[in-house]
């Protein structure tokens, strides 16, 4: 009978009566592909907006990246609500969605957030698309850098309130997390950006801005790693579901090892070493998926391992605070 | 008026009549037949399509007194909660608080996210999934008359809708009582004004305590975390973890604030650091 009443994980809990051992709270729906790729995305997007402000406009390198910037974030941004739709199962729940805005809620905020960011992004490529003579240029003056400054502030959203909109339910692993999961999934969001903009820019051949880019990307991602191992030492057994068995490996082996360590040391390699161009290119790009791997594994194994928390009814019962 | 349940184990006899009658009234499909093993509790948990479940607990002990049995049930339910964390977390605002202070979802609304389901700190609400595959599952959309015809179409087809206990809204229009307590044999599902019953509940105790029967309400008072009273509770006579009940719910959003500002201030930090590598050069 003991046996039943210890919890499965490395620390022992009060012993807790349960209900036949049934879980205590329902299981999350989102292990689908769909949600999971709307939180990468999201996060990402987020990410190019506030590296667009970042970018140096006195520089012909940084003007270039601006430009692959907020093509791509309007790319992304067009394709997130798509991606939720597939989730959701027809256009118009995304609508339905719109019919208010909830501060109380991260997902109603996070929805406004995705279309201010949207409406910011489409007025960032107007103005490339008036500089570059493509549209007209008094197109300029009705899209000033102020929506290139609204959409990194949008962006700066985009880029944590997954994390809150996870945090902020009653699942234990979420839950216990509310500090670490948000930061967590800042960082994640900010490397994988960066990861995505060196290699977009490598591909276009702009390599100037990709030391600087991956400069950001390896303290970003270091930063990443400090908040995910200080959430696996504060998380207790509310962590057991993410740091332990399945969901342990494959977080340490495709975010820490793949994900975060790899880069962090191909880009310390070219930070150091001054290597030929063709092998630096290659180097950008292998360093850039493996970020945006990590990434996205990130995302998924903290959404998986909220369906093996609730598996677990003692850890259910006392809620963290 | 706050209408709502007293659910008092005490005089739950596990005949099922509640979630029979909540079914039948709420055209609710049927969940299957699945046998558990655990007592006569088949039903096993509430769920978008199962609104009431009595909860069987065989309890033996051997001692020195000889043997000790008590069989415990329970009819659990929505706890309609002050605070409630599914209504606050629902992203289109298909998840009211109606004239009756309980907390109703608008099947027509209700997109499907799934959002209410992990922010419920009891584990209630559920989505029902493939909704409505032939016509109108059940009646709750079409309270508003006008809106009858409209809404039977735009139910179809859905990929899913949250589903919970309704507090029998349509019912309680027409001045009845729920499906739930209308059934019960035994009084032990008593339904009324909150205030009523909450004043009733602690009598009741007072009286089984009398008795030499150890007795506790849950929910009749804030059940803290920020949820604040219930307006359907409980008379439990052991731990409520032991009726599947969490000791200590939390409001979800009570997260927010934490959650936010280390967000902000990770953000802030990276764009400072950024900002350092992108002009000091």
């Amino acid at each position: 009978m003991s046996d039943l009443l210890e919890p499965p994980g490395r620390e022992e809990s009060v012993p807790t009566p349960t209900y036949y051992d049934r879980p205590l709270l329902k299981m999350p729906h989102w292990d689908n592909w769909n949600v999971v790729t709307y939180l990468f995305l999201g996060g990402v997007m987020g990410g190019l907006g506030v590296i667009g402000v970042l970018a140096d406009p006195k520089r012909e390198s940084d003007r270039k990246l601006k430009r692959t910037l907020a093509v791509t974030s309007l790319v992304l941004a067009a394709a997130n609500p798509a991606v939720l739709v597939t989730h959701l199962g027809r256009p118009e729940r995304f609508l339905h969605m719109l019919r208010i805005a909830k501060f109380k809620s991260p997902m109603s905020m996070g929805v406004w957030g995705l279309v201010l960011y949207s409406g910011a992004a489409s007025m960032s490529v107007a103005r490339e698309l008036a500089l570059a003579d493509v549209l007209p240029r008094w197109v300029r003056f009705l899209a000033p850098t102020l929506f290139g400054k609204l959409q990194a502030l949008f962006g700066a959203f985009l880029m944590g309130y997954t994390g809150v909109l996870l945090s902020a339910t009653a699942n234990p692993l979420w839950s216990s997390g509310k500090r670490h999961i948000p930061v967590a999934f800042v960082c994640s969001s900010m490397s994988s950006a960066c990861a995505l903009s060196s290699l977009l820019s490598t591909l276009e051949g702009n390599s100037e801005v990709t030391h600087r880019l991956e400069r950001l990307e390896m303290l970003t991602s270091t930063a990443e790693l400090a908040a995910l191992i200080s959430f696996e030492r504060q998380a207790g057994v509310y962590g057991n579901a993410l740091f332990t068995g399945a969901k342990g490996d494959r977080l340490r082996t495709y975010t820490t090892r793949t994900g975060i360590l790899a880069p962090l040391a191909l880009n310390l390699l070219g930070a150091i070493v001054p290597l030929p161009k063709p092998v630096d290119a290659v180097r950008t790009v292998i360093a850039s998926v493996l970020t945006l791997l990590g990434g996205y594994i990130l995302r998924d194994t903290v959404v998986t391992a909220g369906r093996v928390s609730v598996n677990d009814p003692r850890v259910a019962s006392v809620q963290p605070k | 008026m706050a209408t709502g349940f007293f659910t008092d184990t005490t005089l739950c006899i596990g005949c099922k009549a509640c979630e029979v009658a909540c079914k039948q009234w709420n055209e609710l499909p049927s969940d299957g037949f699945k046998f558990t093993g655990d007592s006569y509790d088949n039903t096993s948990e509430l769920s978008g399509t199962t609104w009431r479940h009595v909860a069987f607990i065989e309890q033996m002990s051997v001692d020195d007194g000889g043997l000790h049995d008590r069989w415990l049930m329970s009819s659990d339910v929505c706890k309609h909660c002050t605070n409630a964390g599914c209504m606050e977390a629902c992203p289109t605002g298909a998840i009211i608080r109606n004239e009756f202070e309980s907390v109703f979802i608008q099947p027509d609304v209700c997109n499907g996210c799934g959002y209410c389901v992990t922010s419920c700190p009891f584990g209630v609400v559920d989505l029902i999934e493939k909704f409505d595959p032939g016509g109108v599952r059940y009646n709750l959309a079409s309270l508003v008359e006008a809106r009858r015809e409209e809404d039977k179409t735009a139910l179809q087809g859905h990929g899913g809708v949250a589903g919970k206990c309704t507090l029998c809204y349509d019912r309680q229009k027409i001045g009845f009582e729920p499906a739930c307590a209308k059934a019960c044999p035994t009084q032990s599902i008593q339904f009324g004004d909150v205030d009523v019953l909450r004043d009733r509940a602690r009598k009741r105790v007072e009286t089984l305590t009398a008795r030499g029967v150890s007795a506790e309400l849950y929910g009749a008072d804030d059940v803290g975390g920020g949820v604040g009273p219930l307006n359907a509770f409980f008379l439990l006579t052991d731990r409520p973890e032991t009726y599947n009940l969490p000791a200590q719910p939390v409001l979800p959003s009570t997260r927010q604030p934490a959650g936010y500002s280390s967000a902000a201030i990770a953000a802030l930090g990276l764009a400072i650091a950024g900002w350092m590598i992108f002009h000091n050069e």
